[in-house]
């Protein structure tokens, strides 16, 4: 049997003299989808920089399919199958939207294969399509979010984290986020999503783990959490 | 105005503003893409005159080889001045005043290139062959030196090229993303410890080569870099610091400005009036031509 796509032990991490997340221990399997739903500024963003190496842990390890990356720079991490699309989607604003996606395939292997890969990406989003020689400071914040997610799918990953992504986005850009996010699920991709609370990840999640003051407090199938009314009314707003 | 001023003005305008853009331009590149204002590149200016006078008057050999060989040295010495006096900042980016502390580390750079040469060559101003001989009339009373077409075209070329590089290539594509957000660009898995050095060396070839140049025109001398990197200053922050596109504005509209100020008023006013322009702009847009507020972004 193999090993976890991702395992996170003992992780903590932070920045300059606050440490934001504390001990936290994750495992996701490879096809999973797991989503970490919690409150704001208690450490949902903090992890997936720490696991993708753009801040480095002061304690633990992480595994990405049984590899230690722990402390690694993020475009070491990346260049293993790591696709993360931060927070605020990390377009490069003064670039035409083509050009951002070229970037999602910059390591060479792929880079090879980007007009291949721009296609399908155009395909599957047709929105971006049309906005292809438009730079993307120019988008609406839906737009923009389209974008980061099919940049995500110009390279082969391991696993894909997403942060956060119906933040600021009206109901009907939340709708076409997710369809997305569910045809990558469908794909058989590995996934780690960080949301606030349960009210869109009903169809993608299999795992949820719920992330307080810097450390999981419960873990478990979306069925069995989402059905538990003090998870739902005490941490997650309404489903 | 009589016709003669005005081609001459014209002639003499694209002149210096190419060679001021061509030393300018690196200086902008290394500021959108590293956040820091490289005070060693004067010292490539010099460097590159070195070079030119070495092979075009010590072994009197062919100036395209000058130009070339000027590229790759100073290419090389400008991914070092990186690796040396910028890069050990890097992880501390944060704690310290990296801007200022960079700003005296490059400069630190400079302070040695100029004295070791001063100890190789001695304090003499060496005159170097212009690249090319000759010239043309292009118009009653208006002489076009071969050196100072060649110099403007290979400028021309040369900042032409470096924009292709950016926009179309997987490495200058790469050079923007981390300008524009380097966390970004780093998940894209953009090296950045490979991307900094490649760089301030691209960079500096540039002024490099526009060393080649303006040893003809000047000498070579040790501190033949004090000129043009005070012009090159002047020219990324008239520009707007950050801005590609404003460095070539603001290097030929203050070829403009002193050009005009010399054929209208004469040579005496003409520095006058072009730092009193510049003054004057930089009171109403503190943040140069095409520079935004929150800086530039290449």
């Amino acid at each position: 049997m193999s090993g976890p796509m991702l395992e996170v032990a003992g992780l903590s991490a932070g920045y300059l003299d606050t440490t934001v997340i504390a001990g936290l221990a994750l495992t996701v399997q490879a096809g999973e989808a797991a989503v970490l739903i919690g409150p704001n500024g208690h450490g949902k963003t903090t992890l997936l920089r720490a696991i993708s190496g753009l801040i480095t842990p002061s304690a633990g390890r992480v595994l990405l399919d049984g590899q230690d990356v722990t402390g690694r720079p993020a475009e070491q991490i990346s260049a293993l199958g790591l696709v993360h699309v931060p927070q605020g989607d990390g377009l490069f604003a003064e670039m035409t939207v083509e050009e951002n996606l070229m970037m999602g395939a910059f390591p060479a292997a792929s880079w090879r294969d980007r007009r291949a890969a721009v296609a399908r990406v155009y395909e599957q989003f047709p929105v971006v399509a049309e906005r292809a020689s438009q730079r993307a400071r120019t988008l609406s914040g839906g737009e923009r979010r389209l974008v980061a997610l099919g940049r995500a799918l110009m390279r082969p990953s391991r696993i894909t984290l997403i942060d956060e992504p119906s933040l600021g986005l009206a109901p009907v850009a939340i709708d076409a986020v997710y369809e997305a996010i569910g045809r990558l699920k469908e794909s058989g991709a590995t996934i780690v999503l960080v949301e606030e609370n349960f009210t869109h990840v009903g169809a993608v999640a299999d795992a949820v783990h719920v992330v307080e003051t810097g450390t999981i407090i419960a873990s478990g199938p979306y069925a069995e959490l989402s059905a538990d009314p003090a998870i739902v009314q005490t941490y997650l707003g309404s489903l | 105005m009589a016709m003669t001023d005005i081609v001459g003005i014209a002639v003499s305008t694209i002149i210096l503003g190419s060679i001021y853009g061509l030393v300018a331009i690196g200086m902008t590149l290394i500021y959108g893409t590293l956040r820091i204002l490289d005070m060693s590149q004067g010292s490539m200016v010099m460097v590159g005159s070195f070079i030119a006078w070495g092979i075009l008057v010590v072994a009197g050999w062919n100036p395209a080889l000058a130009i070339i060989a000027a590229f790759i040295a100073t290419f090389i010495l400008g991914a070092l001045t990186q690796l040396v006096s910028v890069q050990p900042l890097m992880r501390r980016r944060s704690a310290i005043d990296f801007e200022m502390v960079t700003f005296i580390t490059t400069f630190a750079v400079a302070m040695v290139l100029t004295n070791v040469a001063l100890e190789l060559f001695g304090p003499f101003q060496r005159n170097v062959t212009p690249v090319i001989s000759g010239g043309i009339s292009i118009y009653h009373g208006v002489d076009l030196p071969y050196q100072s077409l060649t110099m403007a075209l290979v400028s021309i070329a040369m900042m032409a090229a470096l924009g292709v590089f950016l926009a179309r290539t997987r490495w200058g594509m790469a050079i923007r993303a981390v300008a524009q957000d380097l966390d970004a660009a780093r998940l894209m898995g953009v090296p950045v410890g490979k991307l900094y050095p490649l760089t301030m060396g691209l960079a500096s070839a540039l002024a490099g080569v526009a060393g080649v140049f303006l040893g003809g025109l000047y000498f070579a001398y040790p501190q033949a870099g004090d000129l043009p990197l005070l012009e090159a200053l002047i020219v990324v922050i008239f520009g707007g610091l950050g801005s590609l596109p404003g460095t070539v504005y603001a290097a030929y509209a203050i070829g403009l400005i002193q050009s005009a100020a010399e054929v209208i008023v004469g040579t005496t006013w003409s520095l006058p009036i072009l730092y009193g322009v510049i003054l004057l702009v930089l009171i109403i847009r503190p943040y140069g031509l095409l520079g935004k507020p929150s800086e530039a972004r290449l």
